[in-house]
């Protein structure tokens, strides 16, 4: 316990403080200005000075420690003076071009001053000058306005762990500056953007086009990109979002975003959208009425479950949509249609690993705190990038490096290399391998823990498997700081789900989880891939995860939609979009996804879902997949709309309506005026009824509101319990041999600056990432004679692409990276698949390329 | 008084090792080696040894902060970076007495339990460089360094690391992150080198001068050691004497020699025959004084009593046609220039300063000029990071005390008296 007095005020301590924020606890206000909470001291700026009895100099009262029978005084005639100077020093070379500066009405500089300063200035001598720099097409840098007060430099080498700028230059010539002096070569996240306390750092999305006090609202609400799901203030003016902001104090996120989040928004305000209905009429799509629209779908799919009963019509739900959308789809598609074929993207990816985790460990297995990352003292991290597919749980792996956690990286991830201690580079065709090694190798060190027979057993009979299995360089290393660790994490990516023989990583996963006692993340791309599974958009599970064979769980939920729900499971994904046609899938709803882009096999796809009888495409845009429908319609999007999305910490955030729009209606509304034009009327008028609904009949969110939801803390189990129980058995599949017989192997970049499609119809994030380049390692680019900027065709089984090349240093393998986020050369398209028939995914990983120089 | 820093420095092979063990080097080590370290500890604290960089800290006490602090690996740094204006003195040991330097700092590594060392060399001083490296290679091949010394199995390395140029840099936290190959800029204190220093280890900081005084301490005993010079501060002091004198240049002397004495016995008296107008006495940063307050004792205690400081030592000597102003601007254009930028106070004010100084000196002083110039000063002054713009300060200070009347006159007659 530490008793200080600061202003005569007693205060008292539980854990030693900094005066300042020891201050702040006993709500005594002293100004600061390079003081920044989420970061490092740093003791510049100097206006936080204090007196401290004993002491012969003023001391800045951010890097001042408190200690027992500490005396503080904030204010006197010396600190004062002191202030004043330091104000007077601030503005001898600052511009004063407040009329002019967008910061202005939320600059800390003139706030400071206004309180704080002298009425007059008595420099008389030349200001500095520096040009403004508009050589980033996004940042806007003003170094005649900037205080050196290096926030923004600690917030990106310390916080983001970035480290791509810097203070060049010495004394009164200091000036923030990104290493390559004139574009930023980074990660723009725009965290600096932040932290910025004046009008140095600008960004040039609003550069001079409102003033901080010409908004028309603020509403908080939640980024729509990724499965993190970051908090941030959408500022509007003449109902169009001028920028959006993070708040230390706001979401899991605590002031930080991404690119995508601080500068993907403008997709939604893209004349691109789509504006009217489009009916196909003689083979043509034309614009068409709402009225129209719905009845002509109504129709066709009543008269489809009529000729071909409800089996023959599929849905798939998006990621994308909110819970209430995906939750009144897969109502719609279960009791109006009488299908359970519904599925999403998902299940290439997040869906099929969670039920594998689910179904081995528990449900809520992968309901882990992001936040809680950074306590962890080794961090496993396979199948992707985390910082890269989902960037702010990313920097949690960051900060956790920082704490002294060792990093532990499977596979190629670029975003960990200077905060990687290991590094495994399994051969492609090798990880499943790899993997189970370790984890028969934990398992020979440790046994097994007798707690889940399935697991149990399945760990013994791989183990019982005579020969050791992989050797890669480090192996060892990496299963002893494993067997070391006392908390360790497991962050599981995407890519290790699309193999062949996915679902023996899985296993492996599922089994060092448990051995280990980890924490296990999964990692999410689109942001809502959990809400997608918990609303029951998968064919084998009603909402809350109650399995559908289950007839107790089943009529609970008839009697609630008071309609009949099919018995038998539906199908997945692949085996809807095989069945299209030919087989017994005669009409697809699709909300919200594009499967001819989003899914490998593109032609393949296309030509499955161009003989269907009815294809109806709800979507923002007209993608690929809604040319070839039957019936467009337009959707709402993100900020358009009120809904819940469930991130992958199973924390169900709200999406506030921001904006008004004149197009589109909201995915659950469509739905709702199909239902009710099939002669099932729902009775919702807004979206909230959904979620009352919801939280009457899913056992998993029970009495929850949206009252509790935006306070951010309705995090799982919610009110509900897990519903489920784990397997008894662990499902298997026979192992496929495979040999390795290209120099090159193709996967699908998951950059940093793009997410889907969407972030494409950005403009910003288009001028910081404006097209495809094939990513090479450095080390396979030599011994194939590639270079930098090389033209190139690369060819796979299905089809070929020019493009340019691009050496990447993180890439230690033979794997060539292409992205699938801009329209027409998306690399999934040119992808053959296999299935995996545990996990039902599509292995990706044996795509062979070859690639010609042009 | 004998030399002892400078022992031998008339023989122009000195710096060779054979030369440095023929005139008795390497003895202090031998000693040293077969004592405890807490002996020699004991010995460097009886010694009164006090830090020659500037600040005068007892080098025993340092020490046993280091000692105190349970961390390992211990760093042991040697402060060459010696860039205070008028300062020179370390040069000639760096250059002609390397040895002394080098058997200094495997006594203090073995004392403080450090295997490893660093010898924080000035960007200006290339000569030294390859001086200091010959040095350690001949030290490493006898055995005085290395893994093995003196086949005793106590382990020292010695590195030489070269700023590249910065003043700041020789203030021990920049120093430190300068070393980590960061930008020099001081950090927050504490924590304090000596727990938390180069890469968050124990780092014990001591300049050329103070780590090339233990060999002799070791040799003759503390107790012998703390007879030489002033009671309060004892041991010899080299002072390098620039500026108007007869004989510039680098003196021993025993500490607490009187400053009259240095410039009129040693340095030969004034340049010319001409009058003292004032003296700088410890480098830039120490306050300056009139040609009537020179007759004080040069040592840590009594400097302060006198309206200035010890400082480094560096003796500027200034005669009666020297432009007060002129000095003033040419200090803070230095101060300006050096400056690194993280305070702002010192950032800002040093810049302001020398731009009214510039004005004045060349004839655009207006009238108000002296009292912003003070003012600005009191702005800076204890509002800093680090003593650096304390330093920039106390010049202006200093100078309108004792020379006010050299500033109103050239705001008066709009030009400078002296051109």
């Amino acid at each position: 316990m530490i008793t200080l007095t600061i202003n005569e005020k007693e205060i008292t301590l539980d854990k030693p403080v900094t005066v300042l924020e020891a201050a702040k606890l006993a709500g005594i206000k002293i100004p600061t200005l390079c003081y920044h909470e989420a970061l490092k001291p740093y003791g510049g700026c100097r206006l936080c000075v204090v007196e401290v009895e004993r002491m012969p100099r003023l001391q800045t009262s951010c890097t001042l420690m408190s200690a027992d029978g500490m005396v503080v005084k904030t204010e006197s005639e010396a600190i004062s003076k002191a202030r004043r100077g330091i104000l007077e020093f601030l503005l001898i070379n600052h511009p004063l071009d407040c009329p002019y500066c967008d910061k202005a009405g939320e600059c800390e500089l003139q706030d400071m001053v206004n309180k704080y300063g002298a009425s007059a200035g008595r420099y008389k001598e030349e200001k500095r000058k520096v040009p403004e720099s508009h050589k980033d097409q996004i940042l806007a840098r003003n170094m005649e306005r900037c205080i050196v007060c290096t926030r923004c430099v600690r917030m990106c080498g310390d916080v983001q762990g970035a480290s791509a700028i810097s203070i060049i230059g010495r004394g009164n010539r200091s000036r923030m500056e990104p290493f390559s002096s004139a574009a930023f070569n980074c990660e723009y996240c725009g965290n600096c953007l932040t932290v910025c306390p004046v009008g140095a750092i600008l960004s040039r999305l609003y550069i001079h086009s409102f003033r901080p006090w010409q908004l028309d609202k603020e509403v908080e609400t939640v980024c729509s990109y990724c499965g993190v799901g970051c908090s941030f203030v959408a500022q509007v003016r003449d109902d169009s979002i001028k920028r959006v902001i993070p708040r230390f104090d706001l979401g899991l996120n605590k002031g930080l975003l991404c690119s995508r989040g601080r500068f993907g928004y403008e997709y939604i305000s893209s004349p691109e959208r789509l504006k009217t209905p489009l009916v196909r009429k003689h083979g043509k799509l034309e614009e068409s009425t709402w009225s129209e629209a719905l009845s002509v779908v109504a129709e066709r799919l009543g008269h489809i479950k009529k000729t071909h009963g409800g089996s023959s019509i599929a849905g798939i739900a998006s990621p994308r949509c909110c819970n209430e959308d995906n939750y009144v789809f897969q109502k719609f598609m279960r009791t109006v249609c009488g299908s359970n074929n519904i599925d999403s993207i998902s299940r290439t990816g997040f869906a099929a690993a969670q039920k594998y985790f689910e179904d081995l460990l528990g449900q809520g297995i992968t309901a882990n705190m992001i936040d809680g990352l950074k306590n962890s003292d080794a961090i496993l991290i396979l199948g992707g990038d985390p910082t890269a597919i989902n960037p702010v749980l990313g920097l949690s792996i960051r900060e956790a490096s920082g704490r002294g956690a060792k990093i532990l990286v499977l596979g190629n991830a670029k975003g960990l290399e200077r905060f990687k201690t290991l590094h495994i580079m399994p051969e492609v065709f090798k990880e499943a391998d790899t993997l189970e090694s370790l984890l028969i190798g934990i398992y020979n060190a440790r046994g097994t823990r007798g707690e889940k027979p399935a697991i149990d057993h399945g760990i013994k009979s791989l183990a019982g498997k005579t020969g050791a299995r992989t050797a890669v360089p480090e192996f060892d290393e990496l299963m002893m700081t494993l067997l070391e660790s006392k908390s360790a994490s497991i962050v599981f990516g995407p890519d290790l789900v699309q193999r062949t023989d996915g679902h023996r990583s899985l296993f492996a996963v599922s089994g060092l989880t448990y051995l280990l006692e980890a924490r296990l993340y999964l990692l999410s791309e689109k942001p809502n891939e959990q809400g997608v599974v918990d609303t029951g958009c998968v064919p084998d599970m009603l909402p809350g995860g109650r399995p559908l064979n289950v007839y107790d769980f089943r009529r609970k939920f008839e009697e609630a939609w008071k309609g009949p729900v099919p018995a038998e499971d539906g199908l997945t994904l692949f085996e809807i979009i095989e069945n299209a046609g030919a087989g017994k899938i005669k009409a697809m709803y699709i909300m919200g996804e594009n499967p001819v882009f989003n899914l490998p096999g593109g032609p393949y796809i296309k030509n499955k879902l161009q003989s269907l009888d009815l294809l109806v495409v709800q979507d923002l845009f007209l993608t690929e997949t809604a040319e070839i429908a039957d019936v467009v319609l337009p959707a709402l999007g993100w900020s358009e709309r009120t809904g819940t999305y469930t991130n992958l910490e199973r924390r169900v955030q709200l999406q506030r309506k921001t904006v008004e729009t004149l197009h589109g209606m909201e995915d659950w509304r469509i739905i709702s005026e199909v239902s009710g034009r099939m002669g099932c009327k729902m009775s919702y008028t807004e979206v909230r009824d959904i979620m009352e609904e919801m939280a009457g009949v899913s056992p998993l969110y029970r009495d929850i509101t949206y009252q509790e939801i935006g306070k951010g803390n309705c995090l799982w189990p919610y009110h509900g319990e897990p519903l489920r129980g784990e397997m008894k058995t662990v499902p298997a599949a026979a192992d496929i041999e495979r040999e390795h017989r290209e120099d090159f192997y193709l996967s699908v970049e998951k950059p940093l600056f793009h997410s889907g499609t969407l972030s494409g119809k950005s403009p910003a994030l288009m001028k910081i990432y404006p097209g495809p380049v094939l990513r090479v390692g450095a080390s396979a680019a030599k011994k194939a004679g590639l270079k930098e900027g090389d033209k190139v065709q690369f060819f796979t089984q299905t089809g070929s692409r020019e493009a340019v090349v691009s050496i990447e240093e993180s890439i230690r393998d033979n794997r060539v990276y292409y992205s699938n986020n801009f329209k027409g050369s998306g690399a999934l398209g040119l992808m053959t698949f296999t299935i995996d028939e545990v996990t039902k995914a599509p292995g990706l990983e044996g795509c062979e390329v070859k690639i010609k120089k042009l | 008084m004998e030399k002892i820093l400078l022992k031998n420095i008339d023989n122009p092979n000195s710096a060779g090792i054979n030369e440095y063990i023929k005139a008795g080097g390497y003895q202090g080590l031998s000693k040293a080696l077969g004592l405890q370290p807490k002996d020699v500890l004991e010995e460097v604290k009886k010694s009164g040894l006090r830090g020659r960089g500037g600040a005068g800290f007892p080098v025993g006490m340092k020490w046993s902060f280091a000692l105190a602090d349970p961390k390992f690996p211990k760093y042991l740094i040697c402060n060459a970076d010696e860039g205070e204006p008028g300062t020179f003195k370390d040069r000639p040991i760096l250059e002609k007495n390397p040895h002394l330097l080098i058997e200094g700092m495997v006594i203090s590594g073995y004392t403080l339990g450090s295997e490893y060392g660093y010898i924080y060399l000035r960007g200006e001083y290339p000569l030294a460089k390859d001086i200091l490296n010959r040095a350690i290679n001949e030290a490493r091949e006898k055995n005085y360094l290395g893994d093995n010394i003196l086949g005793k199995g106590i382990k020292f390395h010695l590195v030489v690391y070269q700023g590249a140029g910065a003043y700041i840099c020789g203030e021990e936290t920049a120093l430190i992150e300068s070393i980590e190959g960061k930008k020099g800029q001081p950090r927050n204190k504490p924590p304090f080198p000596v727990n938390s220093g180069a890469w968050a280890l124990p780092t014990i900081v001591n300049n050329v001068e103070t780590l090339s005084n233990v060999p002799y301490i070791v040799t003759i005993g503390g107790e012998a050691y703390s007879k030489i010079g002033s009671k309060d501060c004892p041991g010899p002091k080299l002072f390098s004497v620039s500026g108007c004198v007869e004989k510039p240049g680098v003196y021993e002397l025993p500490m607490g020699t009187s400053l009259k004495d240095i410039i009129f016995r040693h340095a030969g008296g004034i340049k010319g025959g001409k009058k003292l107008k004032a003296v700088i006495p410890g480098g830039i940063s120490t306050p300056v004084l009139p040609a009537d307050g020179i007759d004080c004792a040069m040592d840590f205690v009594a400097m302060p009593k006198a309206g200035s400081m010890l400082g480094s030592g560096a003796v500027i000597v200034m005669d009666e046609s020297v432009c007060m102003v002129r000095v003033t601007y040419r200090a803070l254009k230095f101060f300006e220039h050096e400056s690194c930028g993280k305070c702002v106070p010192c950032r800002e004010g040093t810049d302001w300063l020398r731009k009214i100084l510039e004005r004045i000196e060349n004839g655009k002083g207006r009238d108000g000029d002296i009292e912003l110039l003070s003012d600005v000063a009191a702005n800076i002054a204890g509002k800093t990071f680090c003593p650096l713009g304390d330093g920039a300060a106390g010049v202006i200070n200093g100078m309108l005390k004792h020379f006010r009347n050299e500033f109103e006159e050239h705001i008066k007659n709009a030009e400078c008296i002296f051109s």
